[in-house]
């Protein structure tokens, strides 16, 4: 995208006043976005995101700046902002870029904009089409549909020059279900790194019915007991408690200032030994993968606990140097206007050997978290605090009923512990995580886990 | 600036066969230094710009955004709001017209600024840190020490002629430090905005941030009951900056503002008076325009406690049969909406001492939390964890802390009864002065 000379007069800039690192990152991304509401597309943007930018590390501090202006004037002028953030010794170097071509295994079939915008719409209106008639509860739907490229080209002082193309594809619904007052929402956001051979792969009944079935059955529940009871968390998005309550704390960007629980516990037990999570950036297609990183190291399979054992943390290049470990490919940023953290990609509590059946029939008053809802983590302490978007109670061994407007409160480092049955049916589920590198795609995951003791907080009804 | 790419844009319109279009461009540089323990912790420096295109086709909108500026990537962006507009079947009414000028000079760029060499901001920062370290050693730490600028610009032109464009820029300082005494800790944060960098002192900060620190220690717990309620200047300011939503026309016309079918009824206090006004003298939002081009203007929203008027950009003007209060907001890469300009509550005549007196006791709030998560913008319910002060005889008697303070947006309209003359704006230009309130729900 931009000549080499050029690229390496930018990093020299860069490091003229004492730098020990620089890094220029492009960026040139196309992306389209609708939106169906009231059975309407009401809203279609596309756009070009197209900027440059720079970080240095001083030691252990990294100074970014970024700019849209890319012709040679206006990279030097960011390169020379970042130069005097501080000033050391002054420092001429001469940085000899050297093409390092990673092939991607993540292949695009159908480009976008070979399929007619009206088999798009068409695609989501069938969504719409499925939920509404599913029941007559039904009274908004609203959908976005989201296709994206983002091709990046990275060079730095140590003389790497690489690039990459990622494509993405999602579609997002959440059906609200309506009876006297009180609303429910069922949603669902598929999503892959794919071209449009993804949309084709997703059935849009079956997404539809699923996300009005879910609202409805939760408008119809009675409400939730509370009090301590054990848990059966559902699989794929149920991910989302140890994504939320433990993944970010097994991020250098957390370990390395010492607001992790996790920052002293390598090679510790930390979690029952049925426990073993992964973060997995090279799965085929998957909506959290990437060939390189957003700083140019391949992405790789981390496995971050063993059967119990904490056995590493997701590393970015300057956490790696913080804590003294090599980079596990885990620097990644929203665009060219952020400056790379540590940041997961996939990450997912991996099979274990129980059932479903097995874990519903060991518990004699619980509830069954089916399908989790959004929530939040306080961060330097674990605590969290999580709706149940679907959710049943369990009585005598048995799922007796349908129950709405319960949370899960506990703590992530609590809560690995009480894990103590695993099942067989992992799945994953596409989501934008948001941190201070902004909002990516990962998916989050498990198979379906049994946890001993959570406080579950319900909602009486006031009469 | 940027005359050529307009006219570009222009000629490939009338050449793509666009009619009816509108172009927003915006460029920002920003800058911010943050200083830790005497050294620079975060540095950044950013310089951004887009051009967003809006395309109106048989009463349906497109819109795409670009931040290349070269003639292939403006006629790509052009080809994809027409094929938006294809796709869109929500019917709007958009109206382009050619806007006057408004008749006034705002001040709002001082050229001054651009040149502040960069070691004098460093020196601030680092200043701000410590002069509240060494003010008093209860001052334990100064997570934020902060000091920064920016700049912006903005360019909108129309198929109708339109063709206009402003410079605004501003200057910043914060801090926010820590008080610690025995196992009680207690935070405070100040800031300072201004185009004139020698408003941003130091000292005045420091102090700032690390006097309301130190005097929330030693806080006690409150009983649970209800109270006349003082929310300081700055407190009342972020009432008004979460729930300004209810005002919008979007919002009321979508069915989600507790104000819809109210114009002209009571709905606040007769000593209430709210205010927008995008040509305030030194607003932080204070413009010729909004981001329609819409030349801007004051608007009592609500005036002697009757609600006057909503904020409307020309899109929800036309559908109420009304003209827009030039409150049309967008960046070039969304769709276009509403926001406050510079939104206040008019100061009243009372000095805040003469409101600690009204009641023989009350409870005076200085910080609030969970804004976010603790308000419901459209029942109006808010239910917040607060801090401050118990107050008897007409004065702050002791701190207290660890209790929530609860109600209702629209009912505290209505019981506010006295309104002091300290008004204040905060960063996000939403601005009261202190005010009483009859009767809230505090549990302790």
């Amino acid at each position: 995208m931009i000549r080499k000379s050029i690229i390496e007069s930018v990093l020299q800039k860069a490091l003229s006043n004492g730098a020990d690192f620089s890094e220029l990152f492009l960026e040139d991304s196309v992306s389209s976005t609708m939106q169906l509401l009231d059975r309407k597309i009401v809203k279609s943007i596309s756009g070009n995101d197209y900027g440059a930018g720079v970080r240095v590390f001083y030691g252990h501090r990294a100074i970014y700046a970024f700019t849209n202006d890319v012709s040679e004037k206006g990279l030097l002028t960011v390169a020379e902002a970042v130069s005097k953030a501080e000033t050391g010794d002054k420092r001429t170097e001469i940085i000899d870029l050297t093409q390092k071509t990673y092939d991607s295994p993540h292949k695009v079939l159908i480009p976008f904009n070979s399929v007619p915008i009206q088999d798009k719409i068409a695609f989501v209106h069938s969504i719409d089409n499925a939920s509404r008639n599913f029941s007559d509860y039904i009274s908004q739907v609203n959908i976005n549909y989201m296709e994206k490229y983002q091709n990046i080209m990275i060079a730095n002082s140590e003389g790497l020059s690489t690039q990459d193309q990622r494509t993405y594809a999602r579609v997002y619904v959440s059906s609200i279900a309506f009876k006297d007052n009180q609303m429910q929402t069922g949603s669902e956001g598929p999503g892959a790194l794919m071209g449009y051979e993804f949309f084709n792969n997703v059935d849009p009944e079956e997404l539809g019915r699923k996300t009005a079935e879910r609202a409805v059955k939760m408008l119809l529940a009675e409400y939730a007991p509370s009090g301590k009871f054990p848990v059966i968390i559902g699989n794929a998005f149920g991910g989302v408690i140890f994504h939320e309550a433990c993944g970010h704390s097994l991020e250098t960007t957390s370990v390395a200032k010492g607001a992790s629980v996790f920052a002293d516990k390598l090679n510790t037990r930390i979690a029952n030994p049925c426990v073993t999570a992964i973060d997995d950036g090279t799965m085929l297609n998957k909506w959290g993968s990437t060939t390189i990183d957003d700083e140019g190291s391949p992405t790789q399979r981390t496995v971050l606990i063993d059967k119990g054992m904490l056995q590493s943390f997701m590393i970015d290049k300057l956490g790696g140097m913080k804590i003294g470990l090599p980079s596990t490919g885990s620097g990644r940023r929203q665009s060219y206007k952020f400056a790379p953290t540590s940041r997961m990609r996939n990450t997912y509590i991996d099979k274990g050997p129980d059932t479903i059946q097995d874990m519903i029939s060991s518990v004699d008053f619980g509830l069954y978290a089916k399908k989790m809802g959004g929530g939040s983590v306080q961060p330097g302490t674990g605590d969290f605090n999580f709706a149940v978007g679907e959710g049943y109670l369990i009585e005598d061994g048995k799922i007796s009923k349908p129950v709405r407007g319960a949370t899960l409160i506990g703590n992530g480092k609590d809560i690995l512990k009480r894990i103590s049955m695993v099942s067989d049916d992992l799945e994953l589920a596409e989501g934008m995580c948001g941190s201070q590198s902004g909002s990516i795609p990962t998916c989050v995951g498990q198979p379906t886990i049994k946890v001993d003791e959570i406080v579950v907080g319900g909602r009486k009804k006031i009469a | 600036m940027f005359e050529k790419e307009f006219q570009n844009i222009h000629d490939l319109a009338k050449k793509h066969d666009i009619k009816h279009y509108d172009v927003y461009l915006s460029k920002s540089k920003s800058f911010s230094v943050k200083v830790f323990h005497q050294d620079i912790d975060t540095f950044s420096y950013s310089d951004s710009l887009g051009l967003g295109i809006r395309i109106i086709f048989n009463d349906v909108t497109g819109y795409s955004y670009t931040e290349k500026l070269d003639k292939e990537s403006l006629s790509a962006a052009l080809l994809r709001a027409k094929n938006n507009a294809k796709a869109v079947d929500y019917k709007e009414k958009v109206v382009l017209v050619n806007y006057p000028a408004i008749d006034k000079d705002l001040d709002i760029y001082n050229k001054d600024l651009v040149g502040i060499p960069l070691e004098d901001k460093i020196n601030k920062a680092k200043e701000i840190e410590k002069v509240a370290l060494d003010s008093d050693e209860r001052i334990i730490n100064v997570p934020h020490a902060l000091i920064g600028d920016n700049e912006d610009f903005v360019k909108i032109a129309n198929s109708s002629g339109l063709n206009t464009e402003y410079s605004s820029n501003a200057c910043y300082g914060f801090s926010f430090c820590l008080a610690k005494e025995g196992d009680e800790t207690k935070s405070g944060y100040f800031e300072i905005i201004s185009r004139d960098f020698s408003d941003i002192i130091p000292q005045k900060i420091s102090n700032g941030a690390s006097q309301k620190a130190l005097e929330l220690l030693s806080a006690h717990e409150i009983q649970s009951g209800n109270y006349p309620i003082l929310f300081n200047n700055e407190m009342a300011a972020t009432l008004l900056g979460t729930f300004w939503s209810i005002f919008s026309a979007k919002t009321v016309q979508e069915g989600q503002s507790l104000l819809k079918g109210q114009l002209g009824n009571t709905i606040a206090h007769p000593i209430v008076n709210i205010i927008d006004d995008a040509l305030l003298n030194n607003g932080y939002n204070t413009r010729p325009f909004d981001d329609e081009g819409y030349p801007s203007q004051k608007t009592s929203l609500i005036s002697d406690g009757i609600l006057q008027s909503y904020l409307h950009n020309t899109m929800t003007a036309l559908k109420d049969g009304t003209i827009s209060t030039g409150n049309a907001s967008r960046s070039y890469k969304t769709s276009i909406n509403i926001s406050p300009s510079n939104l206040y509550i008019k100061p009243g005549l009372s000095s805040k001492s003469e409101l600690y007196s009204v009641f023989p006791k009350c409870i005076e709030i200085v910080q609030l939390s969970g804004m976010h998560s603790g308000c419901n913008t459209i029942s109006g319910d808010f239910s917040m964890g607060a801090q401050g002060f118990y107050c008897e005889e007409g004065q702050r008697k002791y701190p207290i802390h660890n209790f929530t303070v609860s109600g209702n947006f629209l009912q505290l309209l209505k019981h506010i009864v006295g309104l002091a003359d300290d008004l204040k704006f905060k960063l996000s230009a939403t601005g009261s002065p202190s005010i009483l309130v009859e009767n809230l729900s505090i549990s302790g």
